[in-house]
């Protein structure tokens, strides 16, 4: 009736490389957003099914805080682009390089 | 029931708060108090003499005390079961009630004296000069009663800052800065190796008290038991324990020379003469240079167990006595004379205590300080006089102009030069007497003491006497000496205490007569014999390494170097009345030729001491500077610099674009991973 545990884990891990992938390619900061989103929902997924498979649902209650913890860093990271883009005319992360040595 | 060891820590606190008071009035700057201060002064220091007397009459109960007031550290000592503690305590026993009592009584009078020096004369600042002896007697006192080597060291120190502080009183003039600068660097040098003296004490022993309990004995005792193999000491270098003890002892040894200002280390006392008079009556005749001296008596137990300890401490003590006697000898101010009278004093103290004199040193640690306090604030009364000129040259006559002054200071003059019956003679006696005897006995090192301290005798005789002519006889040679200015009641009145004191002090221990009829009159010496039982007189002699021979019989080697010493005084007394007592004296110490300007310039002491600190010590200081601003610095430098220089390289790594980071830490993951997968076997 449900699909093997090895199933949840493939698309867990493919949404995190997808994340990754996104993330290191990309240069606008709302994808970046948006990569770091997948990460977390890749591990937020991993979460669901070994609680289901183990029967217990500690991991589904963490995962509750995770997707309240991911609402938490989009509002900060919204604002830091918001920011980003009023001091660079720019939401390109390559640009904001001013704060290094 | 309080009894009344309780107020012993009072003697030394009473001082102290006139110390504060006189520093309050200073710092207010306004003359809140009426003499400026040192009515405070005279009542603490008269409290503490009552309260000293009170101790020493309980002292002669029989009663003894010995109490940790406060301790400030313990720590746990690896190897030993006992924790180490350092303690601040007092001890009241019969040497240290005995000091007590000169302490507050030449205090005592030299605040009152104070009043007619400073005071009448109209000198400034004196808030901070009567603050100054407050402090002083304070320490002092601190110092008597101190009942372990550390906190004797801390009160010794203390005295050496006081003694700095008020040499440099006029400040503004070039030379008692530069003198107060000299005491102080030179008794420190003395007082480095007592530092290490006080820790090497408590590496070996593991405590430093003096008397200790039966259960916990002081380290005097702890040295005896360990030399009869019933104490385990420390010891260190490879030396054996009578080796060490020998080395500890000399170290402490080297406070004892420079305060007390013992060859090579005296040089800074004629200088010390540029503070005012009674400071140097105070300090530097009675009671702080006695401080070395009282420190062997002290811990004499400790140097007894330790022969070569005692036979330096003799030669240098005898060697000392007739060294600054022949400098005193052509000096042209007063007091120049008197400090190099004070040197040879203290020198023959130290003889006695090398000689295994326990109670001939005290003895003449008493009347020096009573007749030595007289003449410097005899010197005073004259240099207040003479309008504060101090070359004896300028003076004569003054005889027949202050009676008080010529009567008490003569009166001082025969007990320094040890006529008889002076308090001098009885105590300088004394020493000889113990010095040969035990000197005869197989001991060459103290025979050539004893014949040091000899000769010292008649060169005594000569400088103390050619000071008495020049200063008071024959004619008045300057307008000044002819008109001196008339002094007070409070310049007369110690003058006269100490008269009476410096004449008769010498009945508390009148050995010879005991020898003679039998008669029990060495009462200073069944008084040192009381207390703890391993502090006392018979005590020591039992422990000491030297026994008596005589020539001829005990009667016979009394009278014998009583005559002997005696004879030489007067001799010295009548070359000066010969060449002195008269209406117009000549300089006749210019026929000595090269030998007088070799004796004016105290042998060149001064020229090669400064000669080695710039010839030797500050080539080293030189060399050490460069070790340190090369190699030391040099290390840290190159340390910084690598650090530096790495940095500014590896900071490239810091692009500023996250994508780089991102990058770079998916990278450090992927390692990790990777890593954990091959060294934890479940990839590949």
């Amino acid at each position: 009736m449900f699909a093997p545990p090895e199933a949840y884990l493939v698309l867990s891990a493919a949404v995190f490389c997808i994340g990754v992938f996104g993330l290191l390619t990309r240069k606008n900061a709302l994808l970046f957003l948006m990569s770091v989103e997948l990460m977390l929902n890749a591990a937020n997924i991993n979460l669901v099914a070994f609680s289901f498979y183990w029967g217990n649902v500690t991991g589904q209650t963490f995962s509750l805080f995770t997707m309240a913890l991911a609402a938490a860093e989009v509002a900060i990271g919204i604002g830091i682009i918001l920011v980003l883009y009023r001091n660079f005319k720019d939401i390109d992360v390559t640009e904001a390089t001013t704060m290094r040595w | 029931m309080a009894g009344i060891f309780d107020f012993a820590p009072a003697i030394v606190l009473l001082p102290f708060l006139s110390f504060l008071i006189a520093v309050g009035t200073a710092l207010s700057g306004r003359d809140l108090l009426p003499k400026g201060g040192a009515i405070p002064g005279i009542a603490a220091t008269a409290g503490s003499l009552v309260l000293s007397i009170a101790m020493a009459a309980t002292v002669a109960g029989g009663e003894v005390y010995d109490a940790t007031i406060y301790t400030w550290a313990v720590g746990a000592v690896p190897g030993a079961e006992a924790p180490l503690e350092l303690t601040f305590g007092v001890l009241v026993d019969p040497l240290s009630s005995m000091m007590l009592v000169i302490v507050t009584l030449v205090a005592l009078l030299v605040h009152v004296f104070s009043l007619g020096y400073m005071n009448d004369d109209g000198q400034t600042g004196l808030p901070r000069y009567y603050a100054g002896l407050g402090l002083f007697t304070a320490s002092m006192l601190g110092f008597v009663v101190a009942d372990n080597l550390l906190m004797a060291f801390m009160f010794f120190e203390l005295v050496g800052l006081c003694s700095y502080l008020l040499i440099g009183f006029h400040f503004r003039e070039p030379g008692p800065p530069s003198a107060a600068k000299k005491a102080f660097l030179v008794t420190r040098f003395g007082d480095y190796f007592f530092l290490i003296g006080v820790v090497a004490v408590f590496a070996t022993f593991g405590t430093a008290q003096f008397a200790g309990t039966e259960a916990a004995p002081g380290f005097p005792a702890l040295a005896e038991q360990a030399l009869n193999g019933e104490f385990a000491a420390n010891t260190f270098l490879g030396l054996g324990t009578q080796a060490w003890f020998t080395v500890v002892g000399l170290l402490v040894l080297g406070g004892v020379v420079g305060k007390s200002a013992q060859f090579p280390l005296h040089t800074w006392l004629p200088d010390a003469m540029e503070g005012p008079t009674p400071v140097s009556a105070l300090i530097h005749a009675a009671t702080m240079v006695a401080a070395g001296v009282y420190l062997v008596a002290r811990m004499y137990g400790f140097y007894a167990v330790s022969p070569t300890a005692l036979g330096v401490i003799a030669l240098v003590g005898g060697f000392t006595a007739l060294f600054a006697g022949t400098m005193g000898l052509v000096k042209r101010e007063l007091k120049q004379v008197l400090a190099y009278s004070t040197i040879s004093q203290y020198g023959y103290m130290m003889l006695a205590l090398g000689a295994g004199g326990y109670v001939a040193a005290t003895f003449h640690l008493l009347t020096h300080a009573f007749f030595k306090a007289l003449l410097f604030l005899g010197a005073g009364s004259v240099i207040l006089a003479m309008h504060h000129n101090e070359n004896m040259w300028d003076m004569g006559g003054l005889k027949d102009k202050m009676p008080v002054t010529y009567y008490s200071f003569l009166a001082g003059s025969l007990a320094l030069a040890g006529i008889f019956p002076f308090a001098g003679f009885w105590s300088k006696d004394e020493i000889l007497f113990e010095t040969l005897i035990h000197g005869l006995d197989g001991a060459p090192l103290l025979l050539l003491g004893y014949v040091f301290g000899l000769l010292a005798v008649p060169v005594t005789a000569f400088y103390t006497f050619r000071m008495v002519f020049l200063t008071f006889h024959g004619e008045a040679r300057t307008a000044e000496a002819e008109d001196p200015v008339p002094v007070r009641w409070n310049v007369k009145g110690p003058l006269a205490v100490l008269g009476v004191l410096a004449a008769g002090a010498g009945v508390v221990n009148l050995a010879p007569v005991k020898y003679l009829t039998g008669l029990e009159v060495d009462f200073l010496h069944s008084w040192l014999d009381g207390g703890f039982t391993n502090l006392t007189v018979h005590h020591y002699a039992e422990i000491d390494p030297y026994s008596s021979a005589y020539i001829g019989g005990e009667v016979t080697t009394v009278l014998l170097g009583a005559a002997v010493s005696l004879g030489l005084a007067l001799l010295g007394l009548a070359l000066a009345y010969r060449l002195y007592a008269v209406p117009e004296p000549v300089e006749h110490t210019d026929k000595l030729g090269a030998a007088k300007d070799l004796l004016y310039d105290n042998y060149y002491q001064d020229e090669y001491q400064v000669y080695l600190a710039n010839r030797v010590v500050l080539p080293l200081a030189r060399a050490a500077d460069t070790f340190d601003q090369s190699v030391v610095d040099g290390t840290v430098n190159a340390v910084s610099s690598v650090s530096l220089f790495s940095g500014r390289r590896v900071r490239r790594i810091q692009t500023g674009v996250v994508s780089n980071y991102a990058a770079l830490v998916t990278l450090g993951l992927t390692v990790l991973l990777v890593l954990f997968g091959v060294l934890g076997g479940w990839l590949l």
